[in-house]
């Protein structure tokens, strides 16, 4: 018996360990819907997701958020991606590079709308950034400020005091300094993303980033260009 | 001296736990999404964390579940599993010092679970150290 007693300690730890983490990986949650509410939807009622994954899985009534939202890419596209971002956050600053690629590589066939959800009490600056970039969406430089940002969050993301440094971006991409300033402290920013961020909680929201297609959320391991890639091309063939 | 190996038997799974505590969040993607709870985690999202598409927490998981076998082999008096420990150990604390090198100056965000990795296995070399010392 104790000949065989360790082995036998070894083998039970071991069934322990492989069986928790098999438990633990299959109860993962099952990824939400969006319900029709749906901003992209509702511009475009004839293109709304498949009805075939909506039967899929159970649907989740998402308030609207930010009216209109920012969004690349034309508005019948087949493929519609939402994303939950915070500048801050690095994950997201990965996932720049990605969603960019996959808008120059799907081009008409896809359209891209993204969601400020700043992590305030995780991220310092999460929230001045998020009101930099609805500040220059304000004088139809949206995306521009939001790529600044993304490319250039290690820049800014550890520093004290942010606003000089947005402020420069602002300046480089041809902002009205004056109105940028007013904006940034102003009632329709803060609006605007408090209006993102519900939408966001309404869906279910907790983390960034949270990519949502044709109203199905895409699981964060799907998120790498080359998955997403593959994930969006067969979307399209389902169509 | 057998006190040491059920410390480290113990010590073991806790860092055990703790790996695939990290396996499981990082094949997840839970924590390696920015929450409002847990904050980020910029050092499993970095491209240190997956070696040759295995995640690293889970081969520090199957590293500490040897590490406890060997500590439960040397107490029922396997004594060649003590060697094999204690190469084991040494290699592992090598491997923490690079990845705290690693969080501390260049991806410059630290992860708790893999501090509590980095404490278990300084902890391991202290006990395989002072079990060779007794033996000697």
């Amino acid at each position: 018996m104790k000949r065989i007693l360790p082995f036998i300690i070894i083998l039970v730890v071991l069934g322990v360990a492989l069986g928790s983490a098999w438990y633990l990986t299959r109860t993962i949650p099952a990824t939400p819907t969006l319900g029709s509410q749906s901003p992209s939807s509702s511009q475009s009622p004839a293109s709304q997701g498949s009805p075939v994954a909506q039967q899929q899985t159970p649907v989740v009534q998402g308030v609207p958020g930010a009216d209109p939202p920012y969004v690349l890419g034309p508005a019948d596209a087949p493929v519609k991606l939402e994303e939950f971002g915070d500048y801050e956050c690095p994950p997201c600053g990965m996932f720049h590079p990605i969603l960019k690629q996959m808008h120059e590589e799907f081009g008409d066939k896809l359209q891209i709308t993204f969601r400020e959800f700043p992590l305030v009490p995780t991220h310092q600056h999460a929230l001045a950034a998020a009101s930099a970039a609805e500040a220059a969406g304000l004088q139809g430089k949206f995306w521009p400020m939001h790529d600044m940002l993304y490319e250039h969050q290690d820049d800014w993301k550890k520093e004290f005091d942010v606003r000089p440094i947005f402020e420069s971006y602002a300046k480089q991409i041809g902002l009205d300094i004056d109105r940028y300033n007013r904006d940034m402290n102003g009632e329709l920013v803060a609006q605007r993303i408090f209006a993102d961020g519900k939408r966001g909680h309404s869906l279910g929201v907790k983390g960034t980033p949270t990519v949502f297609m044709n109203g199905r959320e895409v699981p964060f391991e799907n998120l790498p260009a080359d998955k997403l890639r593959v994930v969006i091309q067969n979307e399209l063939r389902g169509k | 001296m057998k006190k040491i190996y059920v410390v480290a038997a113990l010590l073991a799974l806790v860092g055990l736990a703790d790996a695939l505590y990290l396996t499981i969040e990082h094949l997840t993607g839970q924590s390696v999404r920015c929450t409002i709870i847990s904050g980020c985690s910029a050092v499993l999202a970095s491209q240190y964390a997956v070696i040759a598409g295995i995640p690293l927490a889970a081969i520090g998981a199957a590293a500490y579940f040897m590490v406890f076998s060997l500590a439960i082999l040397t107490l029922f008096n396997y004594q060649w599993a003590g060697k094999v420990m204690r190469a084991m150990v040494i290699t592992m604390f090598a491997i923490s010092v690079w990845l705290m090198y690693l969080q501390a100056f260049v991806i410059r965000e630290f992860c708790q679970y893999c501090l509590l990795s980095a404490l278990i296995t300084t902890a391991l070399l202290v006990l395989v150290l002072i079990s060779r010392g007794l033996r000697a």
